[in-house]
């Protein structure tokens, strides 16, 4: 009688302290996972500013002011071909147009199915 | 009863424990009950803090998605000089070389009599690591954002710049402000000893929204193009003041707009106001010239004259209400195809009397002149175009030749767009797009009909005469292209200085290619050329066929004349 007494209450104050040691265990997950959030949103947030700082870098780079400028630097004498320089290979059958007078009434342009710009030197 | 001392003794120890646990008892009802609310708030306000957050501003594409504008992260450093006053000179020397200022400065400010000083802004994130691993008491940084253009000052007219508070003063920035801030959120947290955010402890978040992107109709490269030529015209005939603007006809998109001067819109302080003027829309000058496009283009849609139609030019000076009116040239009697591509004035001031001043102002009404064009920039002007009722005798001859009425540079290259594209006069469209993060268009640009100027058919007339300007014989050969007929009208206009028309002149050109199907119209004009040449034809010709030549080639134009017989392909290959 005396035994199953001290029984219940060592089960009773062992599920309390089951309880309190759970919301303990609980509320350290809370506090891991909260720094674990944290870690994460800085480590986002410095992603960003870097895509943002990366991001005009590679704008800067792309610009056509500094294309041009490093293709002078570095001596590599790319230049656009002159229109005059460009051989357009028409499809066969393909209206080709002929220069238009200039007082006749505006043709109509040029369709060909396909060209192919071929820069000749 | 006489009582025992074991009892007296016993009741003064529970008095002297009831007087002790009484007094706490007083005191714990005292703290939570009487003194709650101001205890309860103090204590929240030394756990808590709000912490705002920014969003970030949007940022700025071409048409391409090329980035023109966006915001970088930095930071400002910041001091308590109650805290750092006592060890300033060491603070100091370790500062100074981090923050590249004068360590005498530095000390001044911390120990300044103020519990917040601000000592240097926009400082990167590696200088702030460094300057953190000093852990230097009182010294902290706060999160700043910095308006970054990567293409200095390529478009920086249109696109403009920020102020201090990141708020868009001029061009795009500031148009699009709505658009572009972004929406600031907060965060109540809850601090450690340290200071350090507990996370878990977080009890209200709204976070910050950034802005939304806006995508112009300007194409990056036909802006290079435009500014690098412009450039080159500025060196060569040393203008005042110059403007280009690039547009497709049909649609009335920008696809290039740049002035000279300009400024770098990343440091715009030290460029001067007539610098940072957008001379495309706010500045207003008699166009000269490129009007008659106006008149002939009226008279011909009212059907008064033909092309063929003959007028005499009277050899050069023709009197009108006791005020002679002179040609550069003189001429005798021509059509009216060859008074546009001779640029006759008299033949202008004839065809104009033809019209009659009611329909001369209708026309000048019906292409937009006199009112905003409605581009989405800041500072767009009206321009000065009189209302028939102050219209002087002498008006009928002198409006027809671009004099006595001033037009915006973008408001003339609308107005010939709407000759280009049958008889339409578009709205100019510079901003293409607003989308949000995710990609979703917020605002999208479709071309916007603002009236039908004139019957496709007379669109095609003016076209016919408008090719012979860049002829041989025209006022524009150097304007011509190989491989591609283009349509155009020089004009220069004698500017006036003190009421009086001085020799200065102001040089433009207009015009558009291919004439048979137009895809890109472009608008040159030099204020003041000083090169010695001034001619419209001779000083802006030559910019519009360099600039016109690279823009079909960027866009891989198929010519529309023929330039190189297709037989020779076979020997080529």
């Amino acid at each position: 009688m005396r035994g199953g007494t001290v029984g219940r209450s060592l089960l009773i104050c062992g599920c309390i302290a089951g309880v309190g040691l759970a919301y303990v265990w609980q509320k350290n997950q809370i506090y891991r996972l909260g720094d674990e959030i944290k870690k994460r949103e800085t480590a986002f947030s410095a992603s960003e500013k870097r895509t943002a700082m990366l991001a005009a870098q590679l704008a800067h780079l792309k610009s056509p002011a500094q294309l041009e400028q490093r293709c002078q630097q570095h001596n590599l004498g790319l230049v656009a071909p002159h229109e005059t320089q460009v051989v357009r290979l028409y499809e066969p059958g393909a209206e080709w147009d002929t220069q238009l007078p200039a007082s006749t009434s505006p043709a109509k342009p040029a369709s060909p199915r396909s060209t192919t710009r071929v820069a000749r030197r | 009863m006489k009582r025992s001392p074991q009892h007296i003794r016993i009741a003064c120890v529970l008095a002297a424990l009831a007087a002790v646990f009484g007094a706490l008892a007083f005191r714990l009802f005292q703290l939570h009950v009487l003194r709650h609310g101001t205890l309860s708030a103090e204590a929240t306000a030394i756990r808590e803090r709000v912490v705002h957050r920014e969003g970030r501003r949007g940022t700025i594409v071409d048409r391409n998605g090329n980035l023109l504008a966006n915001s970088l992260s930095v930071h400002r450093i910041v001091a308590d000089p109650q805290l750092t006053a006592s060890q300033a000179p060491v603070i100091a020397q370790k500062l100074a070389p981090l923050l590249r200022k004068d360590e005498a400065a530095l000390v001044q400010l911390l120990t300044r009599q103020s519990r917040y000083v601000r000592l240097d802004q926009k400082i990167d994130e590696e200088t702030l690591q460094k300057i953190r691993s000093l852990k230097l008491p009182g010294i902290s940084a706060e999160d700043q954002f910095q308006r970054s253009y990567p293409n200095a000052a390529l478009a920086s007219h249109v696109v403009g710049f920020v102020d201090a508070d990141h708020k868009g003063v001029q061009g795009i920035e500031a148009s699009m402000q709505n658009y572009l801030q972004g929406q600031a959120g907060y965060e109540v947290i809850e601090r450690d000893r340290k200071g350090r955010e507990i996370r878990s402890l977080r009890t209200e978040e709204i976070g910050p929204r950034d802005g939304y992107t806006v995508a112009l109709t300007i194409d990056q490269v036909i802006q290079h193009i435009a500014e690098t030529e412009l450039d080159r015209a500025m060196a060569e005939h040393r203008p005042r003041a110059a403007t280009i603007i690039v547009t497709r006809p049909r649609t009335g998109e920008i696809l290039a707009m740049s002035c000279r001067p300009t400024f770098d819109s990343n440091n715009p302080g030290p460029a001067p106001a007539d610098a940072r003027r957008n001379r495309a829309i706010s500045d207003v000058a008699e166009p000269g010239s490129t009007f008659k496009v106006i008149t002939v283009s009226g008279a011909l849609n009212e059907g008064i004259v033909n092309l063929a139609d003959r007028l005499d030019c009277e050899n050069g000076a023709f009197i009108y209400a006791g005020r002679a009116l002179h040609d550069a040239h003189p001429f005798g009697v021509l059509s009216v195809e060859e008074i546009l591509y001779h640029s006759s004035n008299i033949g202008a001031a004839k065809i104009a009397l033809k019209l009659g001043p009611p329909r001369l102002a209708d026309y000048i009404s019906r292409y937009g002149f006199g009112r905003k064009t409605g581009i989405e920039l800041p500072g767009e002007v009206s321009g000065i175009a009189h209302p028939l009722s102050r219209w002087s005798k002498l008006s009928i001859t002198r409006i027809p030749m671009g004099h006595e009425i001033a037009v915006t540079p973008l408001q003339m290259i609308m107005a010939v767009n709407a000759v280009a594209s049958g008889g339409q006069l578009m709205k100019p469209i510079i901003v293409k797009s607003v989308t949000d993060e995710a990609g979703n268009a917020i605002v999208q640009a479709r071309p916007q009909l603002v009236t039908q100027c004139l019957a496709p058919r007379t669109s095609v007339l003016m076209t016919m005469a408008l090719r012979k300007v860049v002829s041989p014989e025209g006022t524009a050969p150097k304007a011509a292209l190989d491989g591609y007929d283009v349509a155009g009208k020089t004009g220069t206009a004698q500017k006036i200085e003190n009421g009086q028309y001085v020799n200065r002149y102001y040089s433009s050109f207009i015009g558009y290619f291919p004439a048979s199907d137009p895809q890109i119209s472009i608008l040159i004009s030099l204020d003041d050329p000083a090169g010695g040449a001034y001619y419209g034809g001779t000083v802006a010709g030559p910019i519009f066929k360099a600039v016109a030549e690279k823009i079909a080639q960027y866009l891989g134009m198929a010519p529309t004349m023929r330039i190189i017989d297709p037989t020779k392909v076979a020997s080529l290959s």
